[in-house]
């Protein structure tokens, strides 16, 4: 009924119809707008990247089930955003000022006002209880297959495997498919946060303190990541990259990164200089085997040219 | 006439009546608490140096408003270097650390000098005159407060110009990198300092508001009379009070961490960075609602002026505004869901925070019962608060994912909250001052604004928002972070968008100030007009009681509400 008087008034074939001039640029502004983003969401690559395909095809149940919240969400919340508007839009064309009308004048309603406190309330209460599963699982990571410690330095990413005395900086961090994978995560500098959006995973690396997260990716391929909290004049400069692979191939990965690391003299762990010269010889074997690996440096060479690279920037770009 | 809540009955009548019945005056005997005669006149040292030193509410709002005038052009241009640095991926409009900068600055100037400083311009200049008061309680603090603005101002941009340049830790200031060691240079120290003194501005303004409000009300204005926007002010003020202390201790302790060697936020030395983030989230969450209370009570006014009805539900408005200030307290922790809290705050902070939605939502359905079956007129200020009530409805949405910790988790840092807060604070707080602008710009300077100038500078806005600032939700959901200088190729489309809505506003923003230009070379309407949008019949507040500007000192004799 009221979609209908909406329409005839729009279409000029009711009394108010000739107020148009002013609802015709309202809607032309929302169809514009509503053109614009929806012409760039397809016309940008982004939602098929596996930076950003989360929402399409997420990769781990976590990025699953935040996704399928995300859309009961959508769901429970839309009146709330459709009504107002409507109600606001359907306000503007009906009421507007006119000799032979006067206006309303009431300006209590105890129901009606009970009725959008209560309803709203019970939509809440629903949502956030929906969400505790979720929240429980991300807190409490299954028994690890894999554990991984992450370091947030000063613009660079150092990744360690305790369990087979690994330690690499400035490359892929390389998982094995299908496995739990439970990542600690610390800085030794400035708050930094380890985020990979195809899983679904954000965590603050805090000096001081370490934080858990956990994942498990059903898919191979190449995941884009990003350090999330400024952490000084490089870090858009702090981009990650995860390299998921079969499990057999990360074995065969571990294999050939511990022998290449006890060829050289030293413990793993403690030799820094070892292993950033071991971080650039597999860098380079990256850059011609991975194309996302070649668009990191993107972001690299102009700090370079301009001469303000700091020791971990040199090391980031080489 | 009898009196119905949020009104006040008769009041043109009110304020003549003792004319013609003998008052106290006459008789000799001055009434107990209001001196019959406005205070002594101010001496005269010309129109420039009566401004800069007076007392006067009036003044000193307008003052306020001036000055978050200047700080918005400024601040729009830094956000106009950010959106030039990101129009493309990779472009290097200006260096990393000039952009950290502008980051930086742009976020503070807009809070602490453009923001926060216009709603306290509105609040001094109106609450005086809407509860029927002569000036605020302190007048000479209330010129404190305003004055004690401009060396803040001067220290927070005259870091530019020091060795470092400004501070680049982001307005949040978050420790380690906020310390020496990661932060050299003086710009931190100018900018906690900046902070300390903008935070004085507002305690000592908040304390002022909530005396006046208090204790300087006319006899019959009991409480629940007062107009919203006295009440939004009232809960403001509190907030300020409570919350700005406990920002300023926050940086107090980055400022002794960094000058004397204090270790609270050093984790090496056993202090704890996410300690800095409780302290400083405690007011810089309710630092929001800080910036969109009094933006709420305009826009009540607004609606209800030009719909010609009564406020609807004003009970339930007082009590909504009164709830927004206790539960703005306690869900700071929303920002720090990824920040490694315990699963228990996560829990609590995310209830907290979806809890806050109800009296929001309150607020939102009472205007849109306010405007229905009224007869609405189209006036600039009426456009900008129904642009308010549709976009603070988009900002508030974006709220709700965000209470929620799943997806707040995957979306912390990134442009989806960007978008978020500048459909609140820009789409919310601004679009309520533009209002509020076109509103009482009639009052405060006897002249209109250009309603055509404000018709285009209203759409200019509004579509200058979405576009800017709807694509950003896409991008947070897409994986783009905040704060970032130069970003993946795959973001490069819809931040051409944005910044193409950038364009929209500064032209909007451009216009705005043209228009106050033009129409202070306009003549004087007849400052007898008390009314000039005629519409106190059925509002009935004091505020269009009086002339048009009101005289100094504001009401000959102080009014009586029935």
């Amino acid at each position: 009924m009221l979609i209908m008087k909406f329409v005839n008034d729009f279409t000029g074939r009711s009394p108010l119809g000739r107020h148009c001039t002013v609802h015709l640029k309202t809607i032309l502004t929302l169809g514009l707008l509503c053109v614009a983003s929806g012409a760039y969401a397809q016309a940008g690559p982004g939602l098929d990247d596996p930076i950003t395909n989360w929402i399409n095809e997420p990769v781990t149940s976590i990025a699953r089930e935040v996704r399928n919240n995300f859309w009961f969400l959508t769901l429970m919340f839309a009146p709330f955003l459709i009504i107002p508007q409507l109600v606001l839009l359907i306000g503007i064309f009906k009421f507007k000022d006119s000799a032979n009308r006067k206006p309303a004048t009431f300006h209590e309603n105890v129901p009606l006002e009970i009725a959008w406190t209560a309803i709203p309330a019970l939509v809440l209460v629903v949502t956030a209880v929906s969400s505790f599963p979720l929240i429980k699982k991300i807190e409490t990571p299954p028994p690890a297959d894999v554990r991984i410690e992450v370091i947030g330095h000063q613009f660079f990413w150092e990744y360690r495997y305790p369990e087979y005395g690994i330690a690499m900086s400035n490359e892929p961090l390389v998982l094995p498919k299908g496995e739990n994978i439970v990542a600690d995560l610390t800085s030794v500098d400035v708050n930094h946060a380890f985020w990979v959006p195809a899983f679904g995973v954000k965590m603050d690396c805090v000096p001081g303190r370490i934080n858990q997260i956990w994942w498990n990716v059903e898919k191979t391929g190449w995941y884009k990541g990003q350090c999330a909290e400024l952490c000084g004049a490089l870090h858009a400069a702090m981009l990650l990259d995860v390299h998921v692979v079969e499990p057999a191939e990360f074995e065969a990965w571990i294999d050939a990164k511990l022998a290449e690391l006890n060829g050289e003299p030293g413990d793993a762990a403690g030799a820094g200089e070892s292993i950033a010269e071991q971080a650039d010889i597999d860098d380079a074997e990256n850059q011609e085997a991975d194309p996302i690996r070649r668009e990191v440096d993107f972001i690299n060479p102009p700090l370079d040219e301009q001469g303000r690279a700091t020791d971990a920037a040199t090391e980031t770009t080489e | 006439m009898t009196f119905e809540k949020g009104g006040l009955a008769e009041v043109s009548a009110l304020i003549e009546e003792p004319k013609s019945k003998p008052s106290a005056d006459e008789k000799g005997t001055p009434a107990p608490h209001f001196p019959e005669h406005p205070l002594k006149p101010q001496r005269n040292y010309g129109a420039f140096l009566n401004t800069l030193g007076s007392t006067d509410h009036k003044v000193l709002g307008i003052l306020y408003l001036v000055f978050a005038l200047a700080a918005g052009i400024l601040g729009g241009a830094f956000a106009g270097v950010i959106r030039a640095q990101l129009t493309s991926s990779n472009l290097e409009v200006v260096s990393p650390e000039v952009y950290n900068m502008m980051v930086t600055m742009h976020a503070s100037v807009m809070i602490f000098f453009v923001i926060i400083p216009a709603m306290a311009g509105f609040g001094n200049y109106l609450v005086p005159l809407m509860i029927g008061a002569r000036d605020m309680a302190f007048p000479r603090m209330n010129a404190f407060s305003f004055w004690i603005l401009i060396p803040a101002a001067i220290l927070a941009l005259g870091s530019f110009f020091v060795e470092g340049g400004a501070a680049q830790a982001g307005w949040t200031a978050y420790p380690p990198l906020s310390l020496k060691e990661y932060s050299g240079g003086p710009g931190v120290d100018m900018w906690v300092l900046a902070v300390h003194l903008a935070g004085i501005s507002s305690i000592t303004g908040a304390i002022n508001f909530i005396v006046t409000i208090f204790n300087m009300r006319c006899p019959g204005m009991s409480l629940m009379k007062m107009p919203l926007f006295v009440w939004t002010w009232l809960v403001n003020a509190w907030m300020i009070l409570v919350g700005t202390p406990v920002l300023a201790g926050a940086v107090t302790m980055i400022l002794t961490d960094r000058a004397f060697g204090t270790n609270f936020f050093k984790p090496a030395s056993g202090g704890d960075p996410v300690l800095y983030q409780h302290l400083f989230w405690f007011y810089s969450h309710p630092a929001v609602y800080i910036m969109v209370l009094p933006g709420f009570g305009i826009i009540s006014h607004v609606l209800a002026s030009f719909s010609r009805k009564r406020i609807f539900g004003y009970v339930g408005m007082v009590w909504a505004i009164a709830l927004i200030g206790v539960i703005g307290f306690l869900v700071w922790g929303h920002h720090m869901f990824s920040a490694g809290i315990s699963p228990s705050l996560r829990l609590y902070f995310s209830f907290m925070t979806m809890l806050i939605a109800l009296p929001t939502g309150i607020k939102i359905f009472s205007w849109l019962a306010t405007m229905w079956g009224g007869t609405i007129r189209f006036t600039a200020a009426m456009k900008f608060a129904f642009g308010f009530v549709s976009l603070f409805t988009i900002g508030g949405f974006g709220g709700l994912y965000l209470a929620n910790v799943p997806f707040d988790i995957q979306v912390h840092d990134s442009y989806f909250v960007v978008g978020h807060f500048h459909y609140v604070l820009v789409g919310g707080s601004i679009m309520a001052m533009f209002a509020g602008a076109y509103f009482f710009f009639p009052k405060m300077a006897g002249r209109f604004l250009d309603e055509k100038l404000g018709n285009l500078v209203f759409w200019l806005w509004f579509i200058g928002v979405n576009v800017t600032f709807l694509p950003m939700h896409l991008l947070g959901v897409m994986g783009m972070a905040r704060r970032i200088w130069q970003y993946r190729p795959e973001f490069e489309a819809l931040n051409a968008v944005v910044s193409l809505g950038y364009v929209f506003m500064a032209a909007a923003g451009v216009i705005f100030v043209y228009s106050i230009v033009k129409a202070l070379r306009q003549p004087r309407i007849d400052p007898s007009i008390q009314d000039p949008w005629h519409i106190n019949d059925v509002q009935q507040t004091l505020i269009w009681a009086v002339p048009s500007p009101p005289p100094a000192y504001n009401f000959d004799k102080i009014p009586v509400i029935k």
